[in-house]
């Protein structure tokens, strides 16, 4: 015989399932939550302001002559168009003298345009002793800057494999794309000299590539791309500058 | 000067049992996320006074003294820090990017380097 249960279950079936299943998966959220709890509580990212020391030990006030550098794309000027539109030496002196004297207390001393240099190999120019004390004279620049630069505008166009989700059938298929893409590579090698001896203080080479969208993009603003990114590095030569960093601290 | 006065008091208020390590830690890990660095290595150096094999307080006081440019400090305390604790991810981390930090910053002047 079947007997009436004292406490009839309230819920039907169905309505009893979906809620176990409900409880069943909150629970295994708080288990995964609680077991990477451990892991992240406790600790906490902070941001620092790093000084960074002037490369060059300097009293802050000396006078600086800014020499020509080397243009080592100089021969490849003839066959490609695109450095043609850009006077390298000319902007990289303008952006140089601007930021030294923005950013430093140093005093620029301007050089005669058509000043040339002693040679166009940078170990000779590195050896020029005789060269730069003469400058320095002349000058009464106590510290000079030369040294070579070299800037490339690469087409970086080509086909490259991407990934295609068919509307049809939803599967993933690869497939290859005609992107254009153009490179700015800049690179600098600085050789300091100190006006009264002559002699090389410091060489030093500063490193920058970017890439635009766009086979067309503009050779300029490549430039100044390259030359902003490196604003930092090079004025740190110079003067003390500041680079932020992140650590981790424990709260507990 | 006076909303850090302000802030420590309500600090030694809140963390009423200073005489623990952790709660010199808690203490000056929370002026650290202000930006009060000063009094955050004070806490941290009290935290190592109090439990000197604490790995977490050797890290911390090594990050405070790093944010106040004492360098030399910093790199024995994050040396410390990996000593007691030689596992920990996040002391590991902090001291690889010190150590990189540190090393450029201690470059010779005058030296050829050859990149960024």
């Amino acid at each position: 015989m079947a007997r009436n249960s004292p406490h009839p279950d309230p819920l039907p079936g169905g309505e009893r399932e979906k809620r176990s299943r409900a409880t069943g998966v909150f629970a295994l959220v708080l288990v995964a939550v609680l077991t990477a709890l451990p892991a992240f509580a406790g600790v906490t990212q902070v941001k620092l302001k790093l000084p960074l020391k002037p490369r060059l030990p300097l009293r802050g006030n000396e006078k600086i002559a800014l020499a020509p550098f080397v243009i080592a794309t100089e021969a490849e000027k003839a066959r490609d168009r695109r450095l043609q539109n850009v006077d390298l030496q000319a902007e990289f002196q303008r952006f140089l003298k601007k930021q030294i004297e923005k950013k430093t207390k140093l005093e620029v001393v301007e050089l005669p345009g058509d000043r040339k240099l002693p040679s166009q190999n940078l170990s000779e120019l590195g050896r020029s002793t005789e060269y730069w004390r003469a400058l320095g004279a002349e000058t009464g620049a106590e510290i000079i800057v030369s040294g070579s630069l070299e800037f490339r505008v690469e087409d970086r166009s080509g086909y490259k494999t991407e990934e295609y989700v068919s509307p049809i059938d939803g599967r993933t298929y690869y497939r290859q794309v005609y992107v254009e893409q153009t490179g700015f590579l800049f690179d600098i090698v600085f050789l300091v000299f100190d006006g009264r001896s002559g002699e090389k203080i410091l060489q030093d080479q500063f490193k920058d590539f970017r890439q635009t969208g766009g086979r067309r993009a503009d050779e300029l603003q490549g430039l100044f791309e390259n030359l902003f990114s490196l604003e930092n590095q090079i004025l740190n030569l110079f003067v003390a500058r500041d680079r932020e960093a992140e650590r981790y601290i424990f709260t507990d | 000067m006076a909303f850090g006065a302000v802030l420590i008091l309500s600090g030694c208020t809140s963390y009423s049992r200073p005489e623990k390590a952790e709660t010199q830690i808690a203490f000056g890990s929370d002026v650290a996320r202000r930006g009060l660095w000063r009094e955050a290595a004070f806490r941290f150096e009290r935290a190592v006074q109090k439990e000197p094999n604490n790995a977490r307080a050797h890290n911390n006081l090594a990050v405070a003294l790093e944010a106040g440019g004492e360098f030399a400090r910093a790199l024995a305390e994050y040396k410390r820090a990996l000593e007691l604790d030689p596992g920990d991810t996040y002391i590991r981390r902090n001291y690889a990017r010190f150590a990189e930090f540190y090393t450029s910053y201690t470059r010779t002047t005058g030296k050829a380097t050859g990149g960024t």
